[in-house]
This record gives C-alpha cells, sequence and structure tokens, in this order.
C-alpha cells in the first residue's frame, strides 16, 4: 500500500516539526511547507490531504484555501489557534472540509487526518459485508464466517440496522423504534431480548458491541 | 481673529459693495434727470426765441446760454429760460463748466473744480448743426461720430455710460428739420452736487452711519465678555477634570451653552467612569486568569520534574505521573479556552455570531478532542449521532465549548474504569435537538444540584478548580444555553452519575 500525501503548512517550526513526526511515523508521507504560498497544480503530486494552519505570516492562510478550492477537491483540514467563530464559518464556507482548535493531541490529529481520509466503504446494497459478517440483504440471508445463520425477521432487521453504519453506536431507542415500531420504554428491554438471541445466533465471535448508556454497534474493526 | 474684529470686517466687507451699488444708481439716475432736463432746456430755448436768434446769425450763434435761477439740476427741468438776454454773443466758451453768472462769454474753467452744492452753477452750451450735422459758426465743436449715429432719425441722443462723469452731453433734433439749427448739441452738468438724485446731497449722511457702526462694535462689549466668562468656566471645569459643572447664569444662548456643556461633561464623566470600571474587570481578569492557569502550570512542571528526575536516576517512567501531567496540560488548554470565553462574556461585547452548525461533526469534535485524555483514564467515552445530520442555528464556538465542557467534566470527575456517553438526537418529528452526556462517575449531591440548576454557577465558585466546585466550565455552559435560548437539564443519571441535557430548536442547514 501506497503512503498517502500529506500537505502541512505550518510556519511554527517545534509544532510542524511533532505534526510531520506523528504523520510519518502512522504511515503518511508529509510534505511540510514552513511559510504560506498558493498550491500550484504540480506542485505535490498524488495530494491526499491539506493541514492548513489559518494563522500564517506573509500569505493569509484563508487566501491559500480559496485558491486551492478553486482548482481542487483535495480534503483541506484546518489548524486554528483562535477562537472566533466568524474565522471557523469562513473556513468552512471556502470549502475546509474539517478544523481543529490549538492544543491538540496527536491522537486526536492522527484521527481527524484518518477521518478525513476515510473513503465510503463500497458495497452492493443487496450485499452487506462487515468482518466474518455476510448480509444478503436481497435474499434475507446472513452467513457468519461462512456459516448460514437462521433469523427472525426482527433478528434479521435489528442486524441490518447496525450493518448499516458499522463502527458507530446506535442508540436503543433509535433501534426499538426503528426496528420493532414501538416507542414504548418497555420496547427497549424487548430489544435487548432480540440482541441477546442474535448475539447466541452469531457465536462467540459476534460483532454485535454493547455500548454504554447509548445502545448497540456492530464492530467494524477500524472504528476505536 | 477677535469677534469685534471679525464683527467690523464682515460689516465693510457687506457695507462697502452696497454703498458702491447704491452711488452708481444715484449717478445714473441723476444724469439721466440731467440729460432729460437739458434736452427739454433746449428744445424750450429754441421754440422760444433761440431759432430767431440762431437762424439770424448761424456764423455767432452758440455758446453759453442764460440759465434759469435755482438750485439743482432739478431746476432745469422746470421750464424754458424766460429771459431774453439770452442771445449768444461773443465768442463760444471753451469749456461746459462755467461759473454761472450774468456774463455769456467766460473762460474755460479747470478740470475737477466741480461746481459746489450751494454754488453757482455753470449754464448749459447749445450749439447749432445743419441737418447734415454741419455747424455755420466755426467755434462749435464737431458733433461726436458716435453721438450722430445714435442719433438717426430719432429726437434725442445721449451718450451711453456717461453716468459716472459730471459732464452732460445730449444732441437735439428740433421739430423742423431744414435750416442751419435744425439739430442742436446741449453741454451741461450734473450740477450742483456730486450725490443727490437718491442719496442725500451732502456727505453729512455718512456721520450716522458710521456712529451706527460704533454703536454696534461696541454693543458687542457685554458678549464678548460672556464669552469670555464662558471661556474661563470651561476651562475650570477642565482643570478639575470635569468633575465641577460648567455654570453660566443667565437665561441667554451663551448660558444655554453653558448648559449644553455641563450635560456634555456630565456623558464624558459617566462614560469615563464606565470605562474605569471596565478598564478595572479587565485588570482584576488578568490577574484572576493568571493565577489561575498558573497553579496547573506549576503541576504540570512538578510531574515533568519528577519524571525527569526519574529518568535521569535511570528508573522507569511512572506511568501515573504521566498521566497526571498529560492531564494538567489538558486542564490548562480547557481553561485557557474557558477565560477566554468568560472574558468575552463578562465584556458584555460578545456578539453571539449565529449559523448552521452541523450538530453531528461538533460532537464528533469533542469525542475526539477529550478521547486521548479519557483514554489515559481508562474512561470509555463513546457518542451517538443520528445518520441524518442535525443542524442548529447556533454559534459554532460557543456551543462547542459548552459541550465540550460538559464531556469534559464527566471525564475529569470520574474514577477510572468508568464511562462517559454523549449522545445526540432529534425530537418532536426532527424539530428539536438534544445532547445529552450522561456518565456513571461520582455525581453531584442532590442538594448542590438543585442550587446549580436554580442560579448556575457563578463567582470564585466557578473559578473553583474541581471536583469540589463544578468550575468555569459549568458556568460558561449556563451561560451560552442561555445566549442561544437552550434549555438546560442537571439531573442525576440512572447510572448514578450525571445526566446533563442541552436542548433546542433544529434548524435547516
Amino acid at each position: 500500500m501506497t503512503r498517502e500525501r500529506v500537505l502541512l503548512i505550518e510556519d511554527d517550526h517545534e509544532l510542524g516539526t511533532q505534526i510531520a513526526d506523528q504523520l510519518g511515523r502512522a504511515g503518511f508521507a508529509v510534505t511540510w511547507w514552513k511559510e504560506g504560498r498558493t498550491i500550484e497544480a504540480g506542485d505535490v503530486p498524488e495530494l491526499a490531504l491539506v493541514i492548513l494552519d489559518l494563522m500564517l505570516p506573509g500569505t493569509y492562510g484563508m487566501d491559500i484555501l480559496k485558491d486551492l478550492r478553486a482548482r481542487s477537491e483535495v480534503p483541506v483540514l484546518v489548524l486554528s489557534a483562535r477562537s472566533d467563530t466568524a474565522d471557523k464559518v469562513r473556513a468552512l464556507k471556502l470549502g475546509a472540509d474539517d478544523y481543529m482548535t490549538k492544543p491538540f493531541w496527536p491522537e486526536e490529529l492522527l484521527e481527524r487526518v484518518k477521518a478525513r481520509l476515510r473513503r465510503p466503504i463500497l458495497q452492493r446494497v443487496e450485499l452487506v459485508e462487515v468482518g466474518p459478517l455476510r448480509i444478503d440483504l436481497a435474499g434475507h440471508e446472513v452467513h457468519m464466517a461462512g456459516r448460514a445463520v437462521e433469523l427472525t425477521r426482527v433478528e434479521f432487521e435489528l442486524l441490518t440496522a447496525l450493518a448499516r453504519r458499522p463502527g458507530v453506536a446506535i442508540t436503543r431507542k433509535w433501534l426499538a423504534e426503528h426496528v420493532l415500531g414501538s416507542e414504548l420504554p418497555s420496547s427497549e428491554r424487548t430489544l435487548d431480548v432480540h440482541v441477546s438471541r442474535l448475539r447466541k445466533k452469531l457465536g462467540p465471535h459476534s460483532p454485535i458491541e454493547t455500548v454504554w448508556a447509548i445502545g448497540y454497534r456492530l464492530a467494524a474493526g477500524r472504528e476505536p | 481673529m477677535k469677534l469685534r474684529l471679525r464683527l467690523a470686517l464682515t460689516t465693510l466687507a457687506v457695507a462697502v459693495p452696497m454703498l458702491l451699488g447704491v452711488w452708481i444708481a444715484d449717478a445714473v439716475s441723476r444724469h439721466r434727470a440731467a440729460e432729460v432736463a437739458l434736452a427739454e432746456f433746449t428744445r424750450m430755448h429754441m421754440l422760444g426765441r433761440g431759432r430767431e436768434r440762431c437762424e439770424a446769425d448761424p456764423d455767432a450763434w452758440g455758446g453759453e446760454m442764460p440759465r434759469p435761477p435755482g438750485p439743482g439740476p432739478g431746476e432745469l427741468e422746470r421750464g424754458p429760460p424766460r429771459s431774453d438776454d439770452d442771445a449768444p454773443r461773443g465768442p463760444p466758451p471753451a469749456g461746459p463748466r462755467e461759473h454761472a453768472g450774468p456774463r455769456e462769454h467766460a473762460g474755460p474753467r479747470e478740470h475737477g473744480d466741480r461746481p459746489r452744492h450751494g454754488g453757482r452753477v455753470a449754464p448749459p452750451q447749445l450749439y447749432a448743426y445743419d441737418p447734415e450735422l454741419h455747424a455755420a459758426n466755426p467755434a462749435a465743436p464737431l458733433v461726436p461720430a458716435e453721438l450722430a449715429a445714435r442719433l438717426g432719425d430719432d429726437e434725442l441722443a445721449t451718450w451711453p455710460w456717461a453716468w459716472w462723469s459730471p459732464e452732460v452731453e445730449v444732441l437735439v433734433r428740433m421739430p423742423w428739420d431744414t435750416g442751419p439749427c435744425a439739430v442742436v448739441l446741449a453741454r451741461g452738468t450734473t450740477v450742483p452736487g456730486w450725490l443727490g438724485a437718491i442719496l442725500p446731497a451732502t456727505s453729512t449722511w455718512l456721520v450716522p452711519l458710521f456712529a451706527l457702526f460704533a454703536v454696534v462694535l461696541a454693543a458687542m462689549g457685554p458678549i464678548v465678555r460672556r464669552i469670555r466668562r464662558l471661556t474661563a468656566e470651561v476651562r475650570r471645569s477642565a482643570a478639575t477634570g470635569y468633575a465641577s459643572p460648567v455654570a453660566l447664569s443667565g437665561r441667554d444662548e451663551l448660558a444655554e451653552l453653558a448648559r449644553a456643556f455641563a450635560e456634555a461633561g456630565q456623558t464624558v464623566r459617566a462614560e469615563l467612569a464606565e470605562k474605569d470600571r471596565r478598564e478595572q474587570a479587565l485588570r482584576r481578569f488578568l490577574a484572576d486568569t493568571t493565577h489561575d492557569v498558573m497553579i496547573p502550570l506549576t503541576v504540570l512542571q512538578g510531574h515533568l520534574s519528577a519524571l525527569r528526575e526519574r529518568a535521569g536516576a535511570g528508573q522507569a517512567l511512572e506511568l501515573p505521573t504521566l498521566i497526571a501531567a498529560m492531564d494538567e496540560a489538558h486542564y490548562i488548554a480547557a481553561l485557557v479556552h474557558n477565560l477566554a470565553l468568560a472574558a468575552r462574556l463578562d465584556a458584555g461585547a460578545l456578539q453571539l455570531q449565529r449559523g448552521p452548525v452541523d450538530l453531528c461533526a461538533l460532537v464528533e469534535r469533542v469525542v475526539m478532542r477529550h478521547r486521548p485524555i479519557a483514554r489515559q483514564h481508562a474512561v470509555s467515552l463513546e457518542r451517538a449521532t443520528p445518520e441524518a445530520p442535525i443542524f442548529a442555528d447556533a454559534d459554532v464556538t460557543l456551543l462547542e465549548q459548552a459541550v465540550s465542557n460538559l464531556v469534559y467534566n464527566a471525564i475529569r470527575h470520574h474514577r477510572s474504569d468508568g464511562h462517559v456517553a454523549l449522545i445526540l438526537d432529534s425530537h418532536d418529528a426532527g424539530a428539536h435537538f438534544r445532547v445529552r452526556v450522561v456518565d456513571d462517575g461520582p455525581g453531584i449531591p442532590a442538594d448542590e444540584l438543585a442550587r446549580i440548576a436554580e442560579r448556575g454557577v457563578r463567582g470564585n465558585e466557578a473559578r473553583t478548580r474541581a471536583p469540589e466546585g463544578q468550575g468555569l466550565g459549568l458556568d460558561i455552559v449556563h451561560r451560552v444555553a442561555a445566549l442561544h435560548g437552550y434549555s438546560l437539564h442537571l439531573q442525576a443519571s440512572e447510572f448514578g452519575g450525571l445526566q446533563v441535557d442541552l436542548a433546542g430548536p433544529c434548524a435547516g442547514p
């Protein structure tokens, strides 16, 4: 797998060094510009993401952003020390995909970069695959590690509801409403019973996780 | 420029052109009257015995004619000469300005020696010409070509633009149009005075004019003195830092001005006091802020120093110390953000910059910000957001800081292996959003919870480092919710900790 190219535009030497190191250790190829200038088409080939500090001397970060967005759709993560709303709103309007306010932890930065680079999981509508789990929506069939699993209608709908957003916690309330079609508080306990049965049927490696105070999640293996 | 001098100059600037205009009008009308009178005199004279005498001896007729007695040019209009002894005799006069007298043939007078008012005036001079304007009398002057041209077939020709001169010259055509005396050139003056038709004939009228001028200047005195007093009052007030009012008794415009000064002074004093108050508040805030930030920084330095010592001694790094150091750094960051926001809220200068805020993205950012520190404490931080995005019309900085404070409070007051969950969902068919932060930490005692719900967190209590007080963070949550008109509910969670709900209306993206 080729390393994804990240362009970092940051004038502070210490911060720039840290970010470049962290991204490098995380497996990214980093190009670091210590001063702001417009990004020309051929400057950084195969550019996957731009991390742009808004408070650059000389060229104003917003100008770089505006100039870049006129020509390219590459994701831009903006770093800002300002707690000014107008700045953030302007950056987002000019086409920034996300912003981070300083200070931030290295893990936070990496998560945000990865979240920006995460591509939507390509799957056919009628077939959902999450880890060892394989759900055939059209045929109402579920396979776990190649083994066919017999599910009731409610269990199947519960599983597909979770599988539509793998790695994302779904509230019990939402599941009760959308799977059981009931808004009664007691229906959440009914839901728990259904989940319990579903887990049993999926076996010891069931990817259904309980999320504290929220509900359930289908482990995607990549979502922390 | 002093007021008086200014007034004097202004009066002069207005009076001089006005006087000049009146003087010109006077000269023009007087000249016009003299021309009419001279022409009339000429006609009457010729219709009397003038024609007879002229035609009897055209070679010698001409020169000064005796004029009827009387003062001023008005006399000329009155009628023809009644005397018979006005027959021209001897050589004609050399000029039009002669002292009137019994003599018809006097020597020429010097120019500039104008007849005075009340003095004798020069009689008019007449010269006769045939229809072709040729004179039989060799002493008669040539008819000026312009005057001849202006006569044409008219009965009377006068000079244009002659008003500035006291000399009057007209060319009169007689009722008969043959013979050597068909046209008569008459010369006279606008005697007796330089002024007279409109303005008084003597210049004594200038005396009351200048007297009036002097009176006006003198009348300025009290006004100028009052203005000086006002100036002194304003200076005195300024010397006391505008603490004493500008006082000037009376009911005139200057007293009014003094009162306006006094009112302006009050406004300025009030604004200065308000500025002072703000400046003091800012100074106090800076001092407090420095204090607030220095404590966790000192703790952080302590941790780093301890780590350095252990590393120097070749000992293994203590994980708890490292985590505590990270904790302090995270706390400082949150504190500085909160202090900056509190400063803006306190200054009352905060303008809500509302706009559509993607709440799912906001929740995502808050969770990502605090997850590193939650991990250090082995606190699980989970979030749930609906599949469809939810937007609110809010100030993204304030709202994010509020949610961030709720989450951070939940993490910070926690024991290890606890849970914090951040749940965003919508209610009432998508009309309202609700951000819920729930934890299974120690929670807040019921009585304190009621107190916080009632009054919020204020003053020094807000600045106290948690876990004892709920801290500045919760205070900011309260204020942000109030600013946005959102509801904020704190209650004990079903898991034993605290559950906070922040709810408000949704908005389109």
